[in-house]
Parts: C-alpha cells; sequence; structure tokens
C-alpha cells in the first residue's frame, strides 16, 4: 500500500520547515526507524524516521524547498505500486521572515558591485522572443531588465540590440574561457567587473563574482535576523554596567574542585540571577506594550554559540534546582546543543537569558533581549586589574556584567538594584558556601 | 662615491634585463658582475649545453641521412671543434650582452659586490657606489654534496662544458634536467652514459606519461642505462677511473658528472649588513612583486628560490625594475613555460595533471600523438605527442605538455593560447597550417572533446 509521507509538526510554533538532506534515493529500500530526510526548522535541524518498512517510491519535495507542515513530501510503499498524483508545492518564502531575494533579483546592473539594488518591478509575465533570448544568451548577459518594444512588452532583438548598445556592452574585452564560464554560472558579464587595472574581464573576475553573488542565509541565521530585529525594533533597550570582584568566587569554586564538585563561572552568575530574579519580579516579566505577563517560575536561556550561529536552550524552572541539579541540567543542555540535538521545546519560553562571552576575552559588551522577555545579562571576561580597597591599591580578578533592560517594564534604578543584587551574591563567600555545601 | 637609482648585483639573465629595462626608463643604472655577464645560463648552462645538442643533432642527422636516401660514407664526431664552436657562440652573446647594456647606458663593474649599508655597495671591498635601489640577481652554482670526492674525474655541469675530449664511459649522477640534458647529448655523440638517479624516475617533476616517453627514447634508441631508486654508493675515483656502488651492482666509468642540486649564491654579499637575512635554505625570501624585506632592495631568479629558469628570473626582472624606478606595481607572471632539450624534448606549461590532481580539480584531456601527423612523417620525426588538460566545466585550456620533436618550439604557442584563456574549443577552431607540427595541438584539442579528425575515435 503506498503510504504519504508527511512533514512533521516539531514543536507548537512551527508552521514550515525546509528538508536539508534526503538521506535515502528513490526506489531505495527503507526499514521502520531508519532516517528518511532531515529538516530545518526555524530553530533547528531534526532527523526524521520512517514509520514503516517499504521502498521509498518517490520523492515530492526536494531539498531546500519549505512547504508547510503536514504537507505531503514523498510516498512510501512497494516497488511498482501507482503514486497519487500531487501538485508539487512551490518555493515559499518562510512564514514572518522577509522574502529571500534570488540571486537574479540582486545581480547588481548599473550599481557598483558592492551594493545590492533589488531588479525594477517587472511585468508580471516576462516575454521574450527566441531571436532576442538567443542574442542575449549568447552575449551571456540577463534579458530580464531589457523594457520590451514588441506586442505586450515582449522583448525582441531589436531591444536586446539597443540595450547592448546603451550599456556600452561592445566595449567589454572578455576572455573566451571568462564567458564560457560566466554563461555556465548564469552570470551577467555587464555586472562583472575586470580587476582594477584590467580592462578585460578574466577567469579570475568571473571567480570573484561568483563568489559574491548573494546566496540565501541559513534558516538559522534568517531566524536571528527576524527575532533580534524584532527585539531592536519594539523593546526600547538600555544598558547598566557593574563590575564584580570575583575573588571569593573563584577561591570557592577552586575549593569545590578539589572536591570533585566542578562548577562553571556561568553556573555561579545564573544561580545569582535566579535567585535575583526573585527578589525583582518585573525582571521575570515580559510585555507587549499593553499587557505585563508575570512568570512565577524562572526558565533561564543560556545563549551557545555554534558554528552557524547562535542557539539558546532553555533550563526550565531553573528556580526550582538546587545549584548541583542547574549546574548538571545546563551542562547536558549545552552539550546538546552543540551536538545539534536539541528539540524545539528546549529551545523556547526562556523569561531571562544569559549569554557569557567571558571565553573570549572581552572587556565589556552588551546583547539583545530575546523577544518575549524583558532583560539579558551580559557577561564578560574575568580580567585582573587594579582596584582600590581601604587606601591600597590591589590586583583582582574583576568581571563586568551588563544588563541589558526593556524600558517599557523596567526603569533605570530597578535595573542598576537588579544587576547590584546579582554583584552583591557573586561577591558573598557564605552564600556559596550555603548553596553548594552537600 | 658615484651614485646611481638602481644597482644590479649579477648580470645574468635575471639582472642584466633588469638593468636595461631600468636604464630605458630614464633610471641611472650600475651592473656589478663578477665573473662573465650572461651568467650561468648564457655562459656555463642554456647556452653552451644548446649549442652542443646542435652538433650532437647534426652528427645523429648525418649518421642516420640514409633513411631520408641520402648516403654519407662516414660521419666523424671532432669534440675539440664542437666545443670550439661552442665557445665562438658563447662570446659572440657575450659581447651582445654586453654592448646591449653600454648602448644603453649602464655601468658596468666587475667584482664582487657586498653591501655596506642598505643604499651602498662595495666592489671587491674597494670601489662604494650609492644606490637608490638594489637589485640582487645573483643566481646559484652547482652544489657539490659532501659524499663525493675531490677529483678531476668527477665533474659538474659547468667543468663539464669546458672539457675539450668526451669521456668513452661516463656516470650521471642525477636525473633531473641538468644531468638527463647532457646524458642525451653524450650518448647522442657514442658516449656509454648511465644515469643513478635516487628517486624513483627520472624527470620527476613532469607527469608520468612525458616521463615514460623520453626514459623509453633514452634507453631503447640512445643507449642510456637508468638506475633509479637507490642511491650511488662508496664512490671513488683515480687514475683509472670512477666507481660506485648502485645496489648490487658495480659501476665503473671514465667519468663521473654531479648533477644533483644547485645552491644559491648568497655568500660574500653582507646581507646582514642590509638588514637583510638568507632564510634556512640559503634563498632570499621575496614576495609576488620581487620585494625583499628591506624596502630599497629587491631580487630576482634563482636567488629567490622560486621556479629557476632562466626566462622566469627575466620576468622577475622587468618587474623588480618597473617597480624600483616607480612605475605602478604589477606582480611578476605565473605562467611559465618549461623547456627541456633531452631527446626527444619535453616541454610544459600550466596545469599539469598530477597538479590537477592534487588540486583536485575535474579536468578533461586531449592528445595526439605526432604519428598521426603528416608533416612528422613527412619529415621523419614521429616520436611524441602534445596534450591539453582544459577545465571539465568551463572548457578553459589550463595547462599543455609537448614531448617530441621541436616540443621546445611548439610550447611557446600552448602558453599564448593559456595566457588568453582560451577554450579548447576555440583552440580547435582556430585554423593551424597545413602540414605542420603545429597541426597536434589543434587535433589534441579536438581529441578532448572526442571529436579528432586524424584518429580512430576512441571505444565507448
Amino acid at each position: 500500500m503506498v503510504t504519504p509521507i508527511v512533514m512533521p509538526k516539531f514543536g507548537q510554533m512551527t508552521e514550515e520547515s525546509t528538508i536539508v538532506e534526503w538521506l535515502k534515493k528513490e526506489g531505495e529500500k527503507v526499514a521502520k526507524g531508519e532516517t528518511l530526510f532531515a529538516v530545518e526548522t526555524d530553530k533547528s535541524v531534526m532527523e526524521v524516521e520512517s514509520f514503516k518498512d517499504g521502498t521509498l517510491l518517490k520523492i515530492v519535495v526536494g531539498v531546500g524547498i519549505s512547504v508547510p507542515v503536514q504537507s505531503v513530501v514523498g510516498y512510501l510503499g512497494e516497488i511498482g505500486e501507482a503514486i497519487p498524483e500531487t501538485p508539487v508545492p512551490e518555493r515559499r518564502a518562510p512564514v514572518g521572515a522577509a522574502p529571500v531575494p534570488t540571486a537574479a533579483a540582486l545581480s547588481p546592473r548599473g550599481g557598483t558591485p558592492d551594493t545590492i539594488v533589488a531588479a525594477p518591478p517587472a511585468p508580471a509575465v516576462f516575454r521574450v522572443s527566441p531571436r532576442a533570448e538567443a542574442l542575449a544568451r549568447e552575449c551571456v548577459v540577463d534579458p530580464h531588465p531589457i523594457q520590451g518594444s514588441g506586442p505586450e512588452g515582449r522583448v525582441v532583438e531589436r531591444d536586446v540590440k539597443a540595450y547592448l548598445d546603451e550599456k556600452d556592452y561592445w566595449s567589454l574585452r572578455v576572455s573566451p574561457a571568462a564567458k564560457a564560464l560566466a554563461a555556465k554560472e548564469g552570470l551577467d558579464l555587464l555586472a562583472v567587473r575586470a580587476a582594477s587595472g584590467s580592462k578585460r574581464i578574466e577567469v579570475a573576475d568571473i571567480e570573484r563574482a561568483v563568489a559574491e553573488k548573494p546566496a540565501p542565509m541559513t534558516k538559522m541565521r534568517q531566524v536571528i535576523a527576524q527575532r533580534l530585529t524584532q527585539s531592536v525594533v519594539t523593546a526600547p533597550q538600555f544598558y547598566v554596567t557593574v563590575e564584580a570582584d570575583m575573588t571569593n568566587a573563584l577561591a570557592h569554586r577552586t575549593r569545590l574542585d578539589g572536591g570533585g564538585a566542578r562548577y562553571t563561572i556561568t553556573d555561579f552568575i545564573a544561580q545569582a540571577s535566579i535567585l535575583a530574579l526573585k527578589e525583582f519580579p518585573t525582571v521575570n516579566s515580559a510585555t507587549d506594550g499593553r499587557n505585563i505577563r508575570w512568570s512565577s517560575r524562572v526558565h533561564l536561556g543560556i545563549v551557545v554559540n555554534l558554528d552557524q550561529g547562535l542557539v539558546v536552550p532553555v533550563v526550565r524552572d531553573a528556580d526550582q534546582m538546587t545549584m548541583a541539579e542547574l549546574s548538571e541540567s545546563s551542562k547536558t543542555l549545552i552539550e546538546r546543543a552543540r551536538a545539534g540535538g536539541l528539540a524545539p521545546d528546549e529551545m523556547s519560553g526562556s523569561t531571562f537569558t544569559i549569554s557569557n562571552m567571558g571565553m573570549l576575552d572581552v572587556e565589556n559588551f552588551t546583547a539583545i533581549i530575546n523577544p518575549g522577555e524583558s532583560a539579558i545579562l551580559a557577561v564578560s571576561s574575568t580580567i585582573m586589574k587594579p582596584v582600590v580597597r581601604g587606601d591600597e591599591i590591589v590586583a583582582r580578578p574583576m568581571l563586568k556584567m551588563t544588563l541589558s533592560s526593556d524600558h517599557r517594564l523596567i526603569d533605570g534604578a530597578a535595573a542598576a538594584r537588579f544587576i547590584n543584587s546579582i554583584k552583591a551574591k557573586l561577591e558573598d563567600n557564605g552564600l556559596w558556601n550555603t548553596l553548594t555545601s552537600s | 662615491m658615484e651614485h646611481f637609482d638602481v644597482v644590479v648585483i649579477g648580470a645574468g639573465p635575471g639582472g642584466y634585463p633588469a638593468a636595461i629595462r631600468a636604464a630605458q626608463l630614464g633610471a641611472s643604472v650600475a651592473i656589478v658582475e663578477r665573473e662573465h655577464v650572461g651568467g650561468t645560463c648564457l655562459n656555463f648552462g642554456c647556452i653552451p649545453t644548446k649549442a652542443l645538442i646542435a652538433s650532437a643533432d647534426a652528427f645523429a642527422r648525418i649518421r642516420d641521412a640514409k633513411s631520408y636516401g641520402v648516403s654519407v660514407s662516414r660521419a666523424a664526431v671532432d669534440y675539440a671543434a664542437m666545443i670550439d664552436r661552442k665557445d665562438k657562440v658563447v662570446t659572440q652573446l657575450r659581447n651582445g650582452v654586453k654592448q646591449l647594456l653600454t648602448a644603453n647606458g649602464v655601468k658596468q663593474f666587475t667584482g664582487t659586490a657586498a653591501f655596506k649599508d642598505r643604499n651602498t655597495i662595495a666592489i671587491d671591498g674597494e670601489t662604494l657606489i650609492g644606490a637608490k635601489k638594489v637589485i640582487i640577481a645573483t643566481g646559484s652554482t652547482s652544489a657539490k654534496p659532501d659524499f663525493l670526492p675531490e677529483h678531476e674525474r668527477i665533474v659538474e655541469s659547468r667543468s663539464f662544458l669546458s672539457l675539450d675530449w668526451l669521456p668513452a664511459s661516463m656516470i650521471v649522477l642525477g636525473g633531473g634536467v641538468v644531468g638527463c640534458e647532457i646524458a642525451s647529448m653524450a650518448a647522442t655523440l657514442g658516449v656509454k652514459v648511465v644515469i643513478a638517479e635516487l628517486l624513483a624516475d627520472i624527470l620527476t617533476p613532469l607527469d608520468s606519461d612525458l616521463r615514460a616517453e623520453v626514459r623509453g627514447h633514452m634507453e631503447r634508441t640512445l643507449g642510456v642505462r637508468v638506475l633509479t631508486g637507490r642511491p650511488l654508493a662508496n664512490i671513488s675515483a683515480d687514475g683509472d677511473g670512477v666507481r660506485g656502488a648502485f645496489g648490487d651492482e658495480a659501476l665503473r666509468a671514465d667519468l663521473l658528472l654531479n648533477a644533483i642540486d644547485r645552491r644559491p649564491v648568497t655568500d660574500g654579499l653582507s646581507l646582514d649588513n642590509a638588514g637583510l637575512k638568507a632564510n634556512e635554505r640559503g634563498f632570499i625570501d621575496t614576495d609576488e612583486y620581487c620585494r625583499t624585506k628591506a624596502a630599497t632592495i629587491f631580487a630576482v631568479g634563482d636567488v629567490t628560490g622560486k621556479t629557476q629558469l632562466a626566462h622566469f628570473a627575466t620576468a622577475q626582472g622587468m618587474t623588480a625594475a618597473e617597480h624600483a624606478v616607480g612605475q605602478k606595481p604589477r606582480r611578476h607572471p605565473t605562467l611559465v613555460p618549461n623547456v627541456i632539450f633531452t631527446s626527444p624534448e619535453v616541454a610544459t606549461v600550466g596545469l599539469s595533471e598530477a597538479g590537477a590532481a592534487a588540486e583536485n580539480r575535474v579536468v578533461k584531456m586531449g592528445k595526439f600523438r605526432f604519428s598521426g601527423l603528416g608533416k612528422a612523417l613527412a619529415a621523419g620525426e614521429t616520436t611524441g605527442f602534445v596534450k591539453w588538460i582544459a577545465d571539465a566545466a568551463s572548457d578553459q585550456l589550463l595547462g599543455a605538455a609537448a614531448v617530441g620533436p621541436h616540443a621546445t618550439e611548439l610550447i611557446a604557442a600552448a602558453a599564448t593560447a593559456i595566457r588568453a584563456e582560451l577554450t579548447a574549443r576555440e583552440l580547435g577552431e582556430t585554423i593551424h597550417a597545413h602540414p605542420t607540427f603545429c597541426e597536434a595541438w589543434m587535433e589534441a584539442a579536438h581529441a578532448l572533446h572526442g571529436e579528432c579528425i586524424h584518429a580512430a575515435p576512441r571505444r565507448r
């Protein structure tokens, strides 16, 4: 029996997904539980397993096409079985994101190569005569921007000729191999420039143009772009920075290390933040501009940097955990995030986020609030610095933290008190003794 | 102290063109040479070997004249006369270069140059001259490895070329370009030649099909013995001859030619006075504009440790000279043809098959053998082939090689086509005159697309 394979729904918010790789070919045997294809959702890449034995009869949705969840992406069955007719879904832009421009629409024409100029609004249907098209192809020029003078705006040969004259095409000198390569890569010779000092377009120039051709960002980057832009556009953000003396926390951590309990700096900061969030409920809230939604629990987001972008795993109910549990839980989540194995629900629902760049040797930085929250803590490197203690100048390990706050909810004084509460906790030796005694 | 805009150290094929170019561009130029103008190439390398190879070829043609329907009673080799002719050629060229330098107003100094500081050069420790810019073109020289004893029967190429007698037998140590050229020439003149090469094959930078063609011809037609893959051990020499052991085999010959390696000439330059230092292999590091680490000092040719070829040194010399007189800097060209005057000749330019494999580049090849060419048959020269290497996707010609008659001349056409970024299709569509050896390029370009007229189609 032929069974349709559908695009699963990963998590509450997922409306569309894109297949990034088919691990089986058409006509290949598939066992139950084997991976059929990999899907990029708006949060991560997931693998989809076959739910029964059979043969992959047909792939309906190829790689790179975004389709709504529950769409049929292929058929499973036995060899020789007939497949029902299905319309192949058209490429659609990701929901909510700006449409991803295609390379053709972006090829800079007339402008300098580093400015990206959108193509002029083209007529709904592009009409071109075979002769005109052949001439454009022969000249390796994109005919789409040409104004047609034929019936219904059809581009005819004389239009292409006039266009080539107008663009001074005939003064271009192009090496034969460069022209062949440009044709193969679908480039427009008018958009390629010779290297400075040369009037002749050579293979190296085409290779440069190919390398510089705009390409769609990965789904992950598109999501990052969309969410961070949304945050900056909707939330008026301001920043408060403090510097904590880490002498006690570091010494305590070293002592615990000796006893076999391993904590990271992030664990200390996370614990201090959770305690502070209980004291300042406004910071553990969010607003849409009209309503305020307080969260009784702290769901702590921790930014993890990957090669291809960022993910924010969420430690749920972090305020209910002991420090040992918090440490263990965040460690597991971070490891899974690095391995690309987080489920969508493990990456959503945070109420406050920490971004730690301490390992990247930074003095100070600000982070952008995760949409749906009202503040984010940016943690910088611990640096030995001269500080005044009493009347003496002494060297101390100092850590700068900057809180970004949504001013719609949090005023300056509240932000200052909140971040100073974190600082005070970090410097409080007695607190750590209590929290980490087993 | 006399002052110059540009001082060139070394008057070889890197130095003298640099001096002339700088003078053409209006600079006051001096050139310092410790031996003869023309350098190794003109005096002890390219030119004298080619003069002797021409004599050997003339002998071979006359000896084999019968196959062309010409009867000759007896051809004999007068090696001393050949050497005499070679010396005349060298002298004539050397004088020509001197006159060119003089005509361009280049002041010539004889002696060893050394840096006093970045802008002062001492000649033989006496005369001081000032230089705004310096171009180092001191070249390279034969290197004698420690395991070779000092003896008059053990010579390197330079002293070999000044002998006025030929040995009856000869061991050539090192199957590189110099070794194989001299081995071919000597064997043609009747010397029993053994090549001893440490590596697995001779002429190893070449693609294997080219090597096989040259080696096969040298072994079968010239009677050269080629021994590879082992060191020549226990080398000794006395009045009786030279001995060595190649594995279990004991070798004996009248003469041993050391053709192993060359080393850069930087001794006596006092580079440290100019704030420069040779690298661990003795070469002076330069960038693609021929700049050294010192702002006013350039270096070109063998001393830079890049491609050690006279014509590449000349190209670098032009770049350095233009840069030194303040023209807009340009990178030196990198498409360098390589020509080897063995019998048969070999020439390559651009990408090789091995190079394509190393770069994981997908390429197509087109080969055409001279035996399929009317002109080659008519001329009685049918050994070898030409081949193109083109990008599989764009059809761009990336590399070419020729082995066989006139290969060293034929390669120029290929270099021009590659430099102009022609495609194989266009080269094939270019009309080549019939009957000529050059037609082989056109045929090979067709072969690349499986559309050769004068070769049977490959079985599918």
